[in-house]
């Protein structure tokens, strides 16, 4: 099979970081933290010095601001509805995924909140400008992807950082399609939070992810239960990370992006990125000689991450998908991929599109397979 | 509560609606599937199909709706791209133009088979 798939979740995952993975949690399987005995210290240990390596990946300040969650999903829930207060308004894109649109139109269905969504050019970029302008006195937040999943566009975080800053909002990074593959610096891109989740460009397992909280930001916890600290109290513990981590941790997952991350730094995610947009400018260049394709976005890949949408005019993307798959055994993603807004402002709601999106371990082979694949599909 | 008076419940708290196909009240969801497989007759079937712009099911279309019922019956769910592919002997470029909305969201209709949810709509 033909994985272009890898924005749903990275596959095949390095064998190496699986391994060593189960590996240790067959040797430390325990509750960390939790227990008088040597390895629930041993397990605590092995899950702050992770921590501290999450901290240092995102350019993070403090260890004990980093929450583990069990995807980005998790992390953006746990940060909006921890920070938005009755009555504060939001400034967020349209380009934004289901993970970050759902939590706010919830706030504000039920009367906490009121959000605008400002647009994306024609290249598929949202101009700091147009957040600038939809600031309200009382914004409390702003909330953006750093790349599209649809278009792969990554948006100008440094500036919105910037003008968040002037301004005293915090700015929350639903980072989900660029942790692993585009270096981040939050205290430099003036990050408030950032989500993020383990399966994709981290390269780790899936149900693991994390909120990385920069100073000064202060989210309210929104889950109880236990956490290991305080425990007399039955209010929940003012300590972070515990404040924001009510339960069990997920040790088998936090290994796992343990590893992950170690991996990431022996293979350098900006060679790993170099190769991914090499192979999608072939990719692209590709589909876009072939009548009756259609690509969405600019041609320039300078600011992309690995992936692409596509359709072939006169079918809809599903029968496009069904065919790559059962006579080709190339896996795409096709329909809205949960971003509605996106497929809307393009012109291709409902049906959505065909993406196209790569990992680490794609070949140029691959690519010309897939696009030998499209010619086909549309000359049928 | 009788079974009809529940199908009307039913399809009045979810969205769903009931409609007569083919002379046989039958509950669809809100993307015309039939909610209840065992509704499914070849009237129900000719209907769906008409709805769908087939105005008389060609043989090989009859054929792709036999195939996906009983793969269905025998499995418990609906055959996957290579069942297809490997069941009827046709690739699945041929198969998807079979029906003008596709094997998903034509033929499984046809065929009374559930609804293939996913991220698309």
């Amino acid at each position: 099979m033909i994985y272009l798939d890898n924005g749903a979740t990275t596959f095949p995952k390095p064998a190496s970081v699986l391994h060593r993975m189960v590996e240790t949690y067959l040797r430390m399987g325990v509750s960390p933290g939790r227990g008088s005995y040597d390895l629930a210290t041993e397990a605590e240990e092995y899950v702050a010095d992770t921590r501290a390596k999450a901290a240092k990946f995102f350019g993070a300040p403090d260890p004990d601001r980093v929450i583990f969650t069990s995807n980005a999903t998790d992390a953006l829930n746990i940060a909006l509805q921890g920070i938005l207060r009755p009555g504060d308004h939001v400034v967020s894109t349209r380009l934004e995924h289901n993970s970050v649109l759902r939590p706010l139109h919830h706030l504000r269905l039920k009367g906490v909140i009121e959000y605008d969504l400002v647009p994306f050019d024609g290249n598929g970029f949202v101009d700091p400008g147009e957040i600038a302008a939809a600031m309200k006195p009382n914004t409390r937040l702003v909330v953006m992807c750093h790349a599209s999943n649809v278009l792969g566009t990554i948006q100008p975080i440094k500036e919105v950082g910037r003008l968040c800053g002037s301004r005293n909002v915090p700015l929350v990074i639903d980072a989900a399609q660029t942790a692993g593959v585009v270096p981040i610096d939050m205290e430099s891109c003036q990050i408030a939070a950032l989500a993020f989740t383990g399966h994709k460009s981290m390269l780790g397992p899936t149900g693991i992810g994390g909120l990385v909280l920069n100073k000064g930001i202060d989210v309210e916890p929104t889950r109880f239960g236990g956490t290991g600290v305080d425990s007399k109290a039955l209010t929940q513990t003012e300590s972070l990370p515990y404040r924001l981590e009510a339960g069990t941790l997920n040790l088998l997952g936090i290994i796992g992006l343990s590893e992950a991350m170690e991996f990431l730094e022996k293979a350098g995610i900006l060679s790993i990125h170099a190769r991914e947009i090499d192979l999608l400018g072939k990719l692209r260049d590709s589909l876009s000689s072939i009548d009756r394709i259609e690509i969405y976005g600019g041609e320039d890949l300078s600011k992309h991450v690995g992936l692409l949408t596509a359709n072939v005019r006169g079918m809809t993307p599903e029968i496009v998908g069904a065919i790559l798959d059962g006579d080709f055994g190339i896996a795409v993603r096709v329909g809205l991929q949960c971003a509605p807004l996106v497929h809307e402002t393009l012109g291709t709601s409902p049906g959505g599109g065909v993406r196209f999106s790569l990992g680490p371990f794609n070949t140029e082979e691959e690519i010309e397979t897939t696009s030998a694949a499209m010619r086909a599909i549309a000359h049928a | 509560m009788d079974n009809q008076a529940a199908r009307h419940l039913d399809a009045s708290n979810v969205g769903q609606r009931v409609r007569v196909l083919g002379g046989k009240e039958v509950l669809l969801d809100k993307e015309g599937f039939l909610w209840h497989p065992e509704d499914w007759t070849e009237e129900v079937a000719a209907a769906l199909a008409r709805e769908c712009g087939i105005e008389h099911l060609s043989e090989v279309q009859w054929r792709v709706i036999r195939f996906l019922r009983e793969y269905f019956a025998y499995h418990g769910r609906a055959p996957l791209n290579r069942d297809l592919k490997a069941g009827l002997n046709m690739s699945l470029m041929e198969l998807e133009s079979v029906f003008p909305e596709g094997i998903r969201r034509g033929a499984r209709r046809v065929a009374g088979l559930p609804n293939p949810r996913m991220c698309s709509g």
